[in-house]
């Protein structure tokens, strides 16, 4: 009796540490697709306020308008890439930002030529060299990109990569900046 | 085939017969391919043959040898303020080019030398003087006569050369006239940026060496009112330049330019050049210990200068600081200079020579404030006219701060004799002597009088 007993708790442990698996992989899975699906420019794009955004992104070069069609999405850009930690912690952060931002602010007198000054503190660097992994071994062959980027890789310079690059990822966004008005 | 090698044979001996008279040749046939786009490489030879002279300074240039495009620094998207399309080559496709070049773009490469240049007293020259409403009514009003359209003249053909302006620009991004061209150490562009390294560097060859040179200060640092180059050539560094400076080598590595390259120091050497463990800097003001343009002369304690940084971030039009220097202090910022003294001259040489220079900054300082004082207590008695340029008093102490006395002070210190003396205390003697009898009359009968 008394063994039976022990292997009907050892079997419900056992049952229960499956359930627990499934449980956590159906919200590992969840998670997974909630986080995919709240990268792109379709789920970003989904209140007004990022229109102008948009479409300026759907005209550069990271927003398809290149020869192979390669598209970049928002977070590749708008996400740190140095941790999956810091990445998810930002993404909630800055997610729940915007929902409050777009629920509570009068976001119509909202400066969004002058915010384009503060970019360096939303487009993160890490993210950037995600892609661009070559450009640190960068040699005189290339001598532009060598030149061009030599303060950068050797520290002697705080810019980050859109202080000099100001309009990667959102062709004339000014212009739409200003027709959205 | 055959036109192939024809043609290529024509490059080659037009580029030898250019680069045999000594690269003053402007090509007019250029066909490149090594390094550059398509389109980049298509605006180099249009160019040879609309503005020869452009890119036979490009081709000269290190610019050149990089691979760096006429496209790279005019190139801007069509948002940019400047964006235009009126060179006929690019007009309807989706390029648009500036005829200016803002340092925001040089920035992109020579990152560091920006940053250090906007905070040096550089980087305010235009902004100070559009702050100032006495300087615009000098310029404006007493000088341009309020003249429709023609008031705008002493600005553009004057100030502007070297202290640059708020450049304004029409519809097609095209600059005004009243504007540009100027060559304006202190240029604030359409963009938001401040800053001009064309000043020192003209274009479009971009030379260190040039700018290693005096001649590239002396274009602005002349005159009555900061004769630099004057006290310069008047010093025994010019003495050395103008008799052997010909010879010397400019051509050094930014940071490796050392005495062996010259035998005397030009305006560079001492005021920005890497020299012995000194790293060098783009911040002129780095290594000064005094404000020697102001009616008196103050330390330099006042960390960098903030009229670009203060534009940039606000748009905010200031006098910026006069008092910037070396953030660690004018102290600090003597042994740096003294350093680069330590070079080529001994301790006692250096410490003596300082030593009775500071002491004719002090003694201007004596006139300065006496002058002051008396030109104070007219305007609170009402002693002086309404329109300051036509009182007598107002003009003997303008010339005797602006002109006489920065020759005294900068003579001083940069080892010019004559002009310490003849052009400088000794003429503030003799202002301070007209000033006082117009003071004591004004102030014995209590009218303006003349």
């Amino acid at each position: 009796m008394k063994e039976k007993k022990t292997g009907s708790k050892f079997a419900i442990i056992i049952i229960l540490i499956i359930i627990g698996i499934v449980i956590g992989l159906l919200i590992a899975f969840a998670s997974a697709v909630m986080i995919r699906k709240t990268s792109g420019e379709k789920f970003c794009t989904k209140c007004h306020t990022m229109k102008p955004m948009a479409e300026a992104y759907n005209h550069s070069v990271h927003g398809g308008a290149n020869s192979k069609g390669v598209v970049v999405k928002c977070v590749e850009c708008h996400l740190p890439h140095d941790s999956t930690m810091d990445y998810l912690i930002t993404k909630a952060k800055t997610g729940s930002h915007d929902v409050y931002a777009e629920t509570f602010y009068n976001l119509k007198k909202e400066d969004w030529e002058g915010k384009r000054k503060e970019r360096e503190h939303f487009v993160y660097d890490s993210a950037c060299l995600e892609c661009h992994s070559d450009l640190k071994n960068a040699t005189v062959s290339n001598m532009k990109a060598f030149l061009g980027h030599k303060a950068y890789f050797s520290g002697k310079t705080n810019k980050t990569c859109v202080s000099c690059h100001p309009h990667v990822g959102h062709k004339d966004l000014g212009d739409y900046l200003k027709n959205n008005k | 085939m055959l036109k192939k090698i024809m043609l290529s044979t024509l490059t080659a001996s037009s580029l030898l017969l250019a680069a045999n008279v000594g690269g003053l040749s402007s090509v007019k046939t250029l066909k490149v391919n090594r390094g550059l786009t398509k389109l980049a490489a298509s605006c180099v030879e249009c160019h040879a043959k609309k503005t020869p002279g452009i890119v036979n300074d490009w081709r000269e240039s290190r610019h050149g040898h990089a691979g760096v495009s006429c496209l790279d620094c005019h190139g801007v998207q069509k948002d940019n303020p400047m964006a235009g399309q009126n060179c006929p080559g690019v007009k309807g496709t989706n390029v648009y080019i500036s005829i200016l070049v803002s340092p925001k773009t040089c920035e992109r490469c020579h990152p560091q030398e920006v940053t250090e240049f906007e905070h040096s007293g550089h980087a305010r020259a235009a902004l100070q003087i559009k702050s100032k409403k006495s300087m615009q009514s000098l310029i404006h009003h007493y000088e341009g006569r309020d003249c429709p359209g023609l008031s705008e003249a002493p600005q553009s053909t004057g100030c502007a050369q070297c202290h640059g302006d708020i450049i304004k620009v029409n519809k097609g991004g095209e600059p005004t006239p009243q504007t540009w061209p100027n060559n304006g150490i202190g240029d604030v562009y359409p963009d938001g940026s401040v800053g001009n390294c064309t000043s020192c560097h003209s274009a479009h060859k971009f030379s260190i060496e040039e700018a290693r040179k005096p001649a590239a200060c002396a274009s602005c640092h002349l005159g009555p009112d900061h004769p630099d180059i004057e006290i310069y050539n008047n010093s025994m560094h010019g003495h050395i330049f103008n008799s052997e400076g010909s010879k010397w080598n400019y051509s050094s590595a930014p940071d490796a330019w050392e005495p062996g390259d010259y035998r005397a120091p030009t305006c560079a050497t001492c005021h920005m050049s890497g020299i012995g463990n000194l790293k060098s800097t783009h911040n002129v003001d780095l290594r000064l210990k005094w404000n020697l343009w102001a009616p008196i002369s103050k330390l330099r304690n006042g960390g960098y200068e903030t009229a670009a940084s203060t534009y940039m971030k606000t748009g905010k039009v200031t006098k910026g600081n006069p008092l910037a220097g070396n953030p660690k202090g004018s102290t600090y910022a003597r042994s740096q200079m003294k350093q680069v003294c330590s070079s080529c001259h001994s301790t006692t040489f250096t410490n003596n020579f300082f030593i009775m220079a500071d002491k004719q900054v002090e003694l201007y300082n004596v006139y300065g404030k006496d002058a002051k004082a008396m030109i104070t207590t007219l305007k609170k008695k009402g002693l002086m006219k309404k329109d300051v340029w036509a009182d007598a008093a107002f003009r003997i102490y303008f010339h005797l701060w602006h002109h006489e006395g920065r020759r005294m002070r900068q003579g001083a210190e940069m080892g010019g004799a004559d002009y310490s003396h003849w052009h400088g205390v000794f003429v503030v003697q003799q202002d301070i002597r007209k000033l006082k009898s117009i003071y004591d009359r004004r102030m014995k009968t209590g009218k303006i009088g003349y």
